[in-house]
């Protein structure tokens, strides 16, 4: 780029509005011919400088040794723009020079509406709650065979079960490796104490309350875990002919909001007291004793809903909360219970499917079961993580459209 | 009314030993109980105790968990009658539903809802309260360990990740030389964490390598995987060769330490660093594997209670988009100059030998190596895993309980 294909711009208006407020940051502001401007933090287009010294294409990140003393009052000495080319050039106080592409720049604009977008569309899709008597619309079903051959059916798949928090998988073989095969797809299996797939069938003498015939209240899965399995998945191999055995799901999500709406009060215990879930026992050769303390709901810094917990087998005797907070707690969680019945939606899977849910929202359940030799259910379980389910989600992405970041 | 029973004439024989036990019902809800000689009794939320009956309609004794109907559950439930039974140290519960409990005394005192107690519990036994240190102090509260008595005995094991929990960081020495020692020090205590990187990772110098660790610079002080929600907990660093050049030595800093200094001395840069939320990223791919992790979290994470969940610093793995409003973004880089300097400042050094296993937590610790010469003759060779804090306190909880040392 030569310097006569430089353009210099217009002097700052911001300039002027910088010297009588010395506490505003300093900005760079960009015209793009083809929308608003754009406004940038110098600071923060030092630490983003694109050159070899500060950035390594390879593994597509900063080098670190700006970092060793970073001194925050660089100042933009000198900044202009290569109109046809979209490139902004900046030289720094500090005798660097930086130029970035419009195209780069726009990507992480500032403004509110392009960070909303990101977030959204790349960061994380989108929750949409939903009640149990609304299920049946959003209730989709995908073909294993396309999920494992199409990268567009997997990209649905796992868009719908980030949105939704509930996808059912169709027509997969009878077999045994099923789980495997779609988490390899995914990424990879998120191993627990119960090792990395486990086998849901009645078991006299289990040392784990899923393995008996018995009804199985709403739950969520190892709620004892601080990293709590993401996205549970559940083969049906053989489904009990009798009339149990009938999966239940609720989206505990919005049990949360009809309760931060309806009761406030109640609402606020179940986020605030802090409950001990556990799970003492041996798998294998390892013996375990996992608790974790958290609230039944649990807020992000911004008040929505990241988490819920419950179970009712896996929460501790040992209740390490004052006294005088026992009995209110007990009235909240059992009208979030009576929430979660109402507004719960029942199914029952068939041989060959698998059903895939968000264990971090949803709570699922079955009911009991006649278990007799002639009348067997068994389910393969296994778990993804959302670390791992939300990274494949963006590579798709990038993939299938090319304006992606 | 206190409800008392004495010993029966058959059981007399016990009398010396055995300490009156009285109880009643305070407020229609909630019990007490008083053993003899003891100056406060021991009261139980009614609710409570009736969810947590342990008969075998509630309780499922093999899987050590209630069974309780909870649709059917009803909170206002009350006590009727109460007995208490010298004898076998337990207390009866007749209740408004006309179920009946028993529970025993040991197992009602180690649920005590007295402040202390549960204080105690969670400190002893839930998750050891942590210690923090600055650099200068490193030397003092270094813990050293044999590998293969951590390999052998159970009470080593305990002592290392006791001190694993509560400072962060301790060292064995001694293993062999073998790749397969972090697998097997990972299964001594449960098992490997998986990531993007596979289970092992070997870190040695690679031309042309997609992670910045994986290059001989100098790689500076930072937490690893911080753009995980579920971010590996500790770091385990096999030292199979190391590098003669001077170069190659470990830089350690207790980041939880730092937070306290900034939440002390400069509580407008702690305040930003706790609330700003920064994008945290890896674009990569291994073994033919693309991925591209995002994490948004602040730099020192709080829980509700204000105590430090997790830091995240990595200059190489924080994304260009920053999603946060532009006049926050200026005061930030300023807060977090100053975390990343009073780091350095703060940093100790020192360099592993072939053999040492070093291990820390990397939920709170920063790390980082200095550069140094990589040619034929002068390699650096470190096998590493991650285990997570989840399998690692259940396994501490489980030699606490066998071998004492922690209260169930």
């Amino acid at each position: 780029m030569t310097q006569a294909d430089r353009r210099d711009l217009v002097s700052l208006p911001l300039e002027s509005a910088l010297l009588q407020e010395q506490d505003q940051p300093r900005l760079v502001w960009v015209q793009d011919p083809d929308r608003q401007d754009m406004q940038f933090p110098d600071i923060w287009l030092r630490d983003n400088c694109r050159c070899k010294e500060c950035f390594l294409p390879q593994t597509l990140s900063r080098l670190p040794q700006l970092w060793n003393s970073l001194d925050t009052s660089v100042r933009v000495h000198r900044q202009s723009v290569d109109a046809a080319q979209e490139i902004l050039y900046i030289e720094w106080s500090d005798g660097h020079a930086s130029q970035y592409p419009f195209s780069w720049l726009r990507e992480r604009d500032f403004s509110s509406a392009n960070r909303r977008r990101y977030l959204r569309e790349f960061y994380r899709p989108e929750q949409k709650l939903w009640s149990g008597r609304d299920f049946e619309e959003i209730r989709k079903v995908f073909c294993y065979q396309e999920l494992i051959s199409c990268d567009s059916a997997l990209q649905q798949w796992l868009l719908h079960l980030a949105t939704f928090g509930v996808a059912l998988v169709k027509n997969a073989p009878l077999e045994m490796d099923v789980l495997r095969r779609l988490s390899n797809r995914v990424g990879f299996m998120r191993r627990t104490t119960y090792g990395e797939e486990f086998s849901v069938r009645a078991q006299p003498g289990a040392s784990n309350y899923a393995y008996l015939a018995a009804p199985l209240p709403l739950h969520t899965d190892m709620p004892y875990f601080e990293y709590l399995p993401g996205v549970t998945m559940l083969h049906t191999l053989e489904q009990s002919a009798s009339p149990g055995g009938v999966n239940l799901l609720t989206d505990a999500f919005y049990v949360a909001e009809v309760m931060r709406e309806r009761y406030p009060e109640q609402f606020r215990v179940l986020c605030q007291t802090p409950v001990d879930w556990a799970d003492i026992g041996s798998e294998g050769d390892l013996q375990f004793h996992n608790i974790w303390r958290a609230p039944v709901i649990n807020l992000d810094a911004e008040g929505r809903c990241v988490r819920i917990n419950h179970s009712i087998p896996q929460r501790d005797s040992h209740f390490s909360v004052p006294l005088e907070q026992v009995r209110p707690w007990y009235e909240a969680m059992a009208t979030f219970v009576g929430l979660a019945h109402e507004h719960s939606s029942g199914f029952k899977t068939t041989p060959g499917d698998v059903l895939t849910f968000d264990n971090l929202r949803l709570v699922h359940g079955r009911t009991g079961y006649d278990d007799t030799d002639r009348n067997v259910r068994h389910i393969l379980g296994a778990f993804v993580d959302w670390d791992i389910v939300y990274s494949l989600l963006r590579v798709l992405r990038r993939a299938s459209s090319p304006d992606a970041p | 009314m206190w409800v008392q029973r004495f010993l029966s004439r058959s059981a007399g024989q016990l009398k010396t030993f055995s300490r009156q036990i009285s109880v009643r019902i305070v407020n229609e809800t909630n019990i007490e109980v008083l053993e003899e000689n003891d100056r406060k009794p021991l009261t139980f939320p009614g609710v409570w105790l009736r969810d947590n009956c342990l008969c075998e309609d509630c309780f499922h004794g093999s899987s050590k968990s209630r069974k309780l109907d909870w649709d059917n559950f009803d909170t206002r439930i009350r006590p009727v009658t109460l007995e208490a039974n010298e004898v076998t140290k337990e207390v009866k519960v007749k209740w408004s539903d006309s179920h009946e409990s028993s529970f025993s005394l040991d197992w009602l005192k180690e649920r005590s809802f007295q402040k202390e107690r549960q204080k105690d519990y969670l400190r002893e036994f839930y998750r050891p309260a942590t210690k923090h240190w600055s650099g200068a102090e490193f030397q003092e509260i270094a813990r050293h360990f044999s590998y293969e008595e951590v390999m052998s005995q159970d009470s080593v094991l305990m002592q290392w990740l006791q001190a694993l929990a509560v400072y962060g960081v301790a060292l064995l020495r001694n293993a062999p030389l073998d790749e397969g020692v972090v697998r097997r020090l990972a299964e001594r205590v449960g098992f490997i964490r998986r990531t993007t990187y596979g289970e092992e990772f070997v870190v040695q110098a690679k031309p042309g390598a997609q992670n910045f660790a994986y290059l001989s610079l100098p790689l500076p002080l930072h937490t690893d995987l911080p753009y995980y929600e579920y971010k590996p907990s500790v770091n385990i660093l096999h030292c199979v060769v190391q590098t003669d050049s001077p170069g190659g030595s470990n830089m350690l800093v207790d980041g939880f330490h730092i937070a306290d200094i900034l939440r002390r001395d400069h509580p407008e840069d702690f305040e930003r660093l706790c609330r700003v939320v920064v994008d945290w990223n890896d674009i990569g791919s291994e073994d033919g594997r693309e991925f591209h992790n995002i994490w948004r979290a602040p730099v020192i994470c709080l829980d509700a209670e204000g105590r430090y969940t997790r830091v995240n610093h990595s200059v190489p793995q924080r994304d260009s988009h920053f999603n946060v409003p532009l006049a926050e973004v200026l005061p930030w880089y300023e807060s977090y100059a100053r975390f990343v300097r009073l780091a350095i400042a703060d940093s100790h050094a020192f360099k592993t030998r072939p053999g040492d296993v070093l291990t820390f937590n990397n939920i709170r610790l920063l790390h980082g190596r200095t550069g140094y010469d990589d040619s034929e003759q002068n390699p650096r060779y470190i096998v590493g895993a991650y285990l997570d804090w989840d399998i690692i306190y259940s396994r501490l909880r489980v030699l606490k309980k066998r071998l004492g040392g922690g209260k169930i």
